[in-house]
This record gives C-alpha cells, structure tokens and sequence, in this order.
C-alpha cells in the first residue's frame, strides 16, 4: 500500500460529521485556492469533502412513464406528448420519452427535452396515444391532458450523461456547419468545447475511487443516483460517462431545460453535481484538479467521417479553451463553450450548501465503475454503394478554350447535362452545365473559360452515396465529376445516375 | 455610434469611406458590409461623439450616401439564457462575451444584428425584434 492508498478518512466518517453540523465542504473550484495557498497536505487534513458540478446538453437522457390505466383500459401501442413520439415497447401504460425524440409537428423546435422541462414545469401536456385494442385493453384510442402530477411514475433514468470530458469541435470546411457542437464557422472560424474542466465530477475522481454504483448525486435539482458506468464508458481514453436514475417529480425546472441544435435536433440541458469524499491523497490530488492540466483534443467535424476518425487539429487544455481564444499555426481562433460554467458553479455550491445544512449525505459505492475497455465502432457488413459503383465512367469533357457552340451541340447530340472541363495536363478546371450553356449562347460569349464555374464541387470514387448526396443537395447542384487524387476526372455522377441505378432499393446493383 | 451607411448607383464607385477617414483622421471600422455594382449597404462603428460625429454624417451625406444611426440589436431573454456560451465564438463582431462572473453579456455597440447568434442559441433565448 502506497501513502497516497492510505485512507485518510472514511465515508462512514465523514458522514458523521455532516450530521454533526461539522463537516469541512468546499466546492472544486475553492479547493483548488486551498491547495494553491496552503498545498496538498493541508488541503488533505482540513477538507472532508469536494463538491462538483456540470449543466451541458446530455442527448442520452429520458423518462420512463407511468401513466395509469384509464376506463375502458388500453395498451398504448404508439403514444406521443405533445406530439412527441414516446417510446412504447413496453407494458400498456409504460413508456419512455427520450430527449432527442422530436416533434412530428415542431420538428427541431420542440422535442422530448422540451417536453421533460414542461413536465418539471407544471404544465399541462397533451397525451395521444394509439392501439390495436385487445380483450383485456379493449380501448384503441386516447386523447387527454396531463401535468406530472397525474402520473404515477416519472423517472429520470439517462444512459449516458456527465462525460468526463469531450473533445471540441472546429470546421476545416468551406460551409457553416450546424452541429451538437454548435455553430461551426467556414475555415476554422471558431472553436466550440463541453464540459466543465476543472468544475467536472468525473474530472475530480478520474480513477474512479469515490465515484461508482450506488453514489448519491445532484440530479437535476432533485437527488439522483450513479446505476453504473454509461454507454460509450471509455475510461481508458479518459472519458468516463455515467447512467443515472432519480424521480422526475422533485427536480427543478432551473437544471432540466429543453434545448435545440439548428438543423441537428432536440436534447435536453441537464445539471448534475457530485460530491468528492477526501479519502486519501491520491483523491486530494486529482479533486484539486486545474483546467490547465486537463486536455482534449480539437476535431474537424469538416471531415464527415466516423467520429473518432475526425482528424485533430490541436490537444488543448480546458484553461486555453475557456479563455476565449486558441492559438493554431498563427492564427487566434475563438473559442467557446456550449454547457454553463456559470451553472456549474452554481450546482457544485448548491450541493455544498445541501451537505452542510445535513440533508445531504454521502454513499460509498457498492461496486466500482470499470476502469478500462473503451468503445467499438459499428461494423457495417455487407457491401455498400460507392460512387465507383454508379458514376458514368465514359465521361466527355472539354478545354477552356473550346467555342461555347460546338460544346452545346456536343451536349445535346450526347444527351448529356455536365460538362467538366480539364486543362492541358487532363486536371480538372471548371465545370459547365447545359444551363450555363443557353445563358451564355444568349449572351453571346464565345469560350467556355469566360463562363464555367471554376470552384467546381466534387466527388471521390471511394465515397459513400450518402456522402455525395448530401453535399449535392447542399449545393444545389445535379452532377458532380468524380476526380481522383491527382484532380484528374475519372467519371461523373449525376442525379439520373442515381435515381437510374438505384431505383427500387439499395440491391438493383 | 453604429451607423448604417447606403450608397445608391451613383456613388458605389467613389472612394467615399477612405477619404472621409483620411479628411477626418477617425479610424471608422466596418462591421458588415454588401457591396455590389448597383449598390452598396455598410454598417461602420464610428469612434466619436456629439459634433464631430455630426460633421462626419454630413460628409457621407453630401457625397451622396444614406447615413443614418443602426440602431437594430439582439434582444436576449435573460430568463432564457443558461450562460452556456454557444452563442459567443459563432459571433462575426465580438459582440457576445463572458463577463467574469461566466454570465452572458452583448456588447451592442460591435452587434451588426446578422442573426448568426439567434441559430446557435440552444434555448431560444436571442431574438431579433
């Protein structure tokens, strides 16, 4: 046993000492002043306990319903709150409202963490829900209205909240993106990050020795609980995630908020704070924990490729994130957060405030989160279309000196919209359509290089048709050359290709 | 002050803006600016007040520009806002910022009103009057 396993005080311990009036609580970010004043050991003998906080958009969050039986009874095969789609596979009158279900008539407006916060409001929600109608549930259609009150159980039961700490975001891309990390300016124009660093619960305890199974936690203004490590757990990265339960009917609307992504979708605003057992010096250490000394890395979600994939532009602690600016190359890049430090603050002194008026006590963890494993990606069997697959290979081009007349003749006896155009060496250099062409027959212009499009959009053969749709759709474009590495065009993919060769489903191949 | 600035046909093509920067010695700074061959809009933040601001409003008029005070900014529902900051990088102007207390704050003076801010808001709290 090394001196930093050697207990210094235990659970039972300290719980004594709340109900005794006390107890030594001091928030993350007041231990961190401690330490830097008076140091570790210090630090060590006098606190009993560090208190923790975050409020950030946790998308894996929801409520398992209970809503009662009405008369004639019914077995809700579908059923929606506000037009929001609950989950309904379970028992009659059971289901489970997930935060990112979205309005079928609000869309990204409104969607189940909205409804989650009217609930904890109050207010009255309109319950639809729909059935096949049995002998024993012989109802096949419900419409009422409902406040939490009238529900039997509403509990708060989130699979994966509290991330330990997340990489942030920027666009390497020459379009505004619209994420769940926020608004991502063209060309690295801004930075976004979450979590609260140095005020984070998971961030306090990243050895996972005082957090675990069974530890009583702030929840959403309520008390709430840790029932095991969260989906996507990856401690052997460093980032730990939790699943929590707690009762929906005691939280507090101020720490539940309904919030949307533009052109991403619905998720819910949660606050959940922590408290730290001052156990031993290992604990002391990491409690004290700085934004400097706790890094991410920053990802170009301009790379539209599997998460982990993103390539990193920078490692970055917390402190330089939180300061408003990252450097990268020369370039000062403005940063910002997209959960509340300020709510952070205020959920780690509440739960101070909880544990020295003694109404909050301390658990010791029935069993340990696990401290290794980390995510699999999904494995995609199977093969799928590429733009190899159904782009036209017998592409015709022309040069930028090419008269605009003989090229639309050749359009029209090919039968052909796009028409890309190359240089002396075959690279791609600009891009005509038939549009292009009648516009510039009626303007009277003469080549092809005082009228193509020289920032052409194109495709790769080895990308996914979902990809490539995508970014066709984005431009409002119907064709794109395909170019290998060197910019040399390959082929061509347009829209009737599309539609020709995958008419009737993805097996036409 | 902010003031948007119009220039109609006529004018787009004179060096307006310069020279008035150059007769006057004040550093005018462009927030926002939609130039075309028939007309241009500019928003510009002039550092000054009482008459020497009037006697630049004057020269942009008799050149033939449109000045007139921007007076058009966020309205932010404090109630609303959770102080998350998903707001403040996306902001072309600088005009969101954290003060010290990590509580939202608009600088009115730099917000050209774009809008960018009202998207990025998670929870609706910034709109446009």
């Amino acid at each position: 046993m090394s001196e930093k396993d050697e207990e210094i005080r235990s659970i039972d311990e300290i719980n004594e000492k709340i109900k005794r009036g006390d107890a030594v609580v001091l928030t993350a970010e007041e231990m961190i002043n401690l330490v830097e004043s008076s140091g570790l050991e210090v630090a060590a003998k006098e606190v009993d306990v560090v208190t923790s906080g975050t409020f950030g958009a946790m998308c894996s969050s929801g409520v398992f319903l209970n809503f009662g039986h009405s008369d004639p009874p019914i077995k809700m095969t579908r059923c929606w709150l506000n037009d929001v789609p609950v989950y309904k596979g379970l028992a009659a009158v059971d289901g489970y409202l997930g935060a990112a279900s979205m309005s079928e008539t609000k869309g990204f407006e409104y969607g189940g963490g909205h409804v989650i916060e009217d609930l904890v409001s109050g207010r009255e929600i309109d319950l639809r829900a729909e059935s096949y109608g049995t002998d024993c549930y012989p109802r096949r259609h419900i419409e009422t209205v409902i406040t939490i009150d009238d529900l039997n159980q509403a509990m708060l039961v989130n699979p994966r909240n509290c991330y330990q700490k997340y990489d942030a975001a920027a666009n390497s891309s020459d379009r505004v993106l619209y994420t769940y990390m926020g608004t991502l300016l063209p060309n690295y124009g801004n930075i976004t990050f979450s979590g609260a660093g140095q005020l984070n619960p998971l961030c306090k305890d990243p050895n996972y020795e005082t957090i675990g199974f069974g530890t009583r936690i702030f929840l959403g203004g309520g008390i709430g609980y840790i029932i095991g490590e969260g989906t996507q757990h990856n401690p052997t990265s460093g980032f730990g995630t939790l699943m929590v339960k707690g009762d929906l009917k005691q939280m507090n609307s101020r720490y539940l908020r309904g919030a949307s992504f533009y052109r991403y979708g619905t998720t819910l605003y949660l606050g959940i704070g922590i408290p730290i057992p001052i156990i031993n010096m290992r604990v002391t250490r990491t409690a004290a924990l700085k934004d400097d000394e706790i890094y991410v890395d920053i990802r170009d979600y301009g790379i539209a490729v599997r998460p982990d994939l993103r390539p990193v532009i920078k490692r970055v602690s917390y402190a330089e994130l939180r300061s408003g600016k990252v450097t990268i190359g020369d370039r000062d890049i403005p940063s910002s957060s997209l959960s509340s430090y300020k709510m952070a603050r205020e959920i780690a002194e509440t739960l101070k405030k909880w544990i020295l008026e003694g109404t909050f006590f301390l658990t010791r963890p029935i069993e340990p989160l696990p401290r290794h494993g980390k995510p699999k990606p999904l494995k995609v069997k199977g093969r799928e279309l590429r733009v190899g697959d159904i782009m036209s290979r017998n592409v015709i081009t022309a040069k930028p000196s090419d008269d605009i007349k003989e090229v639309a003749s050749k359009l029209v006896e090919k039968g052909i919209d796009h028409l890309p155009v190359v240089d002396e060496e075959d690279k791609l250099a600009g891009i005509v359509t038939s549009w292009d062409l009648a516009r510039a027959i009626a303007q009277d212009k003469r080549r092809l290089e005082e009228i193509m499009t020289r920032k052409v959009i194109v495709a790769f053969e080895n990308e996914s048709i979902d990809v490539v749709v995508r970014r066709m759709a984005q431009h409002n474009i119907s064709g794109v050359p395909v170019v290998d590495r060197m910019n040399n065009v390959i082929g061509i993919l347009t829209t009737d290709d599309i539609s020709r060769k995958i008419v009737g489903g993805r097996t036409a191949l | 002050m902010r003031v948007k600035l119009i220039y109609s046909h006529g004018v787009v093509e004179k060096p307006i803006l310069s020279s008035i920067v150059l007769k006057t010695g004040i550093p005018i700074n462009i927030l926002e600016a939609r130039i075309n061959a028939q007309k241009g809009e500019l928003i510009i933040s002039i550092p000054a007040s009482g008459e020497k601001l009037e006697e630049i409003l004057n020269l942009f008029r008799e050149s033939g520009v449109q000045a007139q005070e921007f007076i058009e900014t966020l309205r932010i529902d404090w109630e609303k806002c959770v102080a998350c900051g998903a707001c403040i990088s996306p902001c072309p102007t600088r005009a969101l910022r954290f003060r010290e207390d990590w509580t939202l704050e608009l600088i009115e003076e730099k917000c050209v009103a774009c809008g960018i801010c009202v998207a990025a808001c998670p929870v609706k709290a910034i709109n446009m009057p």
